[in-house]
């Protein structure tokens, strides 16, 4: 092939892209959709259920203050603390449960893992920015409330090439 | 007087010696900070527009993770063990999880070794692209920026819904992966997979058969046969000199000997072999997805309960698989503690650098970025 042609070729694949619609999406308008309500475990078959590993979601009448979550996360990212709770509850006698530092945890998935209780599940929410590194600090109280997600988006392939719809 | 080095200076830092050079020899240090040369540096000395010398100086980014890996036992070595290679995160995890199921005795569900498979292509087109697009950029092909790190959407959006994160999915486990894929995964997955493999066709008119790309990279450092195998490359660099070695083929692990695939060689070992080769590598992925789909059991377990702390035996093990960049081996020594007693993971961004002193000398320094990148190194991964 000449060069002057294979430069009109490199040139026309390009062009060709200026008719087709974009692939990207307008983020803070816009937001994809995930599988499923967030990353959950079922501790009696031993296997996860996918989707999406955002912030964490805790079941204050399932958690007995047992420990486990926060000991899966002393080797890995030291981020769950646990700490006291105002309510008294019949099965989480020492009123204690994980407090969890978004400035530290690394969305693995593992404390999820290892609670045998059904009491802590990954939701999709992924916004957790904020001015000060103490508000990345999430309390029991604030993780027990179930996120506002609004996504929707997803990508769609039809014959002229792919977007997000 | 220029002439004296002071001899703790020369130890500490040789590439940084105040000698007294002829005027015509410049030193030029590419990086740390420079974007062309990722995280690390690579001391040139320049005749003119000549490279007369190179050393590469790696290290930047060490983080421990060899000595971290001994204070943590083998699940919660799972999130650090990923983190050198975020975009291949799957396959560097790999030779962990089949070496610690060695360890451990595990037998690892049938289903699971498929998901493994699948995950695992999947990851090496995400870097692949990745690194592609950096390659286009420093050739100063703009839309090869653009074009991969969009596609690459694709398979990350794939990943995604299977393993729960967009980089860093810390999905494998020893004795098997975390979860089941979610419901109508299959189809999206070849949907996908299948426009995937089609942009990647498009590639070839913008990029590979370019003119100017071929005019910048073929018969830029050659590296021939006989020395890719005497500096001990691996992966992409080894094929592109005409060696027919992939793990794949010929350790199979999981479930590569059922699967309908084959290897690329090009005989040239030339920039612009080596850039192509991972590209061609991966159709082969989509091929490899495709066909695990309709081989994989429509279902069963994917996980084998391990005991909390589970320990392993007196004895060591090393597995390796074929990474995005290579071979990537762990050697795991055990000594009845929860904990390993030893791990070293052999990379081969590593073992490519070795090569690039060898290429670069006598090269022009314009043709320093295709010559580099084409050794497709990944910096964080070599330090470790």
């Amino acid at each position: 092939m000449g060069t002057a042609s294979g430069i009109i070729k490199a040139l026309n694949s390009g062009i060709k892209h200026i008719a087709t619609k974009r692939f990207t999406f307008r983020y803070p308008e816009q937001k994809l959709k995930f599988v499923g309500d967030g990353y959950q475990y079922d501790p009696d078959s031993g296997v996860g259920i996918a989707g999406y590993k955002g912030r964490h979601i805790l079941f204050h009448d399932k958690c007995t203050g047992c420990q486990l979550c926060a000991i899966a996360c002393e080797d890995i990212a030291e981020a769950i603390a646990m700490v006291k709770v105002p309510e008294q509850w019949k099965h989480n006698k020492k009123a204690i449960m994980p407090q969890i530092d978004y400035g530290k945890c690394v969305f693995c998935g593992l404390c999820v893992d290892a609670c045998p209780f059904y009491a802590l599940y990954m939701t999709n929410d992924y916004e957790l920015s904020s001015f000060t590194k103490e508000a990345l600090i999430y309390t029991p109280a604030q993780l027990q409330v179930k996120p506002k997600v609004d996504q929707d988006v997803e990508i769609q392939i039809d014959e002229k090439g792919a977007n997000h719809g | 007087m220029s002439s004296h080095v002071y001899p703790k200076e020369k130890e500490i830092f040789p590439g940084l010696q105040l000698e007294k050079v002829d005027d015509r020899i410049m030193t030029l240090n590419v990086g740390p900070q420079h974007p062309g040369s990722g995280h690390m540096r690579i001391i040139l000395k320049v005749d003119g527009d000549y490279i007369v010398h190179c050393d590469p100086d790696p290290g930047y980014v060490h983080r421990g993770e060899e000595k971290m890996a001994e204070y943590r036992n083998y699940i919660t070595n799972i999130p650090h063990l990923e983190r050198p290679v975020i975009h291949d995160s799957c396959n560097i995890l790999y030779p962990y999880c089949l070496g610690v199921e060695e360890l451990l005795g595990l037998e690892v569900p049938e289903r699971a070794k498929y998901l493994r498979v699948i995950a695992a292509e999947l990851n090496r087109c995400v870097y692949t692209q990745y690194w592609l697009a950096i390659y286009g950029i420093f050739l100063g092909h703009s839309t090869m920026f653009m074009w991969p790190m969009g596609d690459r959407e694709l398979v990350i959006d794939l990943l995604d819904k299977m393993t729960g994160a967009r980089v860093t999915h810390a999905y494998f486990v020893p004795g098997g992966v975390r979860n089941d894929l979610p419901p109508n995964f299959e189809d999206v997955c070849l949907r996908q997979v299948n426009y995937f493999e089609k942009r990647l066709k498009e590639y070839a008119d913008i990029f590979y058969d370019n003119p100017i790309l071929i005019s910048r990279t073929k018969d830029t450092g050659i590296l021939s046969r006989e020395d890719a195998i005497k500096l001990g490359t691996t992966g992409s660099v080894l094929r592109a000199s005409g060696v027919d070695f992939d793990i794949r083929k010929k350790e199979p692990y999981d479930v590569y000997e059922e699967l309908d695939f084959q290897t690329n060689v090009l005989k040239e070992g030339d920039s612009y072999a080596r850039s192509k080769i991972p590209w061609l590598d991966m159709f082969e992925s989509c091929r490899i997805i495709r066909d695990a789909l309709k081989k994989m059991p429509k279902s069963g377990s994917v996980r084998v309960k391990l005991k909390p702390n589970p320990k392993g035996g007196d004895t060591e093990v090393y597995r390796r698989v074929e990474s995005g960049r290579g071979s990537l081996g762990m050697h795991i020594i055990s000594r009845g503690k929860p904990q390993p007693y030893r791990l070293k993971i052999s990379v081969g961004s590593f073992r490519n650098l070795i090569a690039m002193p060898h290429l670069l000398t006598g090269e022009m320094l314009g043709n320093m970025p295709a010559v580099y990148w084409s050794l497709n190194y990944w910096p964080v991964e070599a330090d470790r």
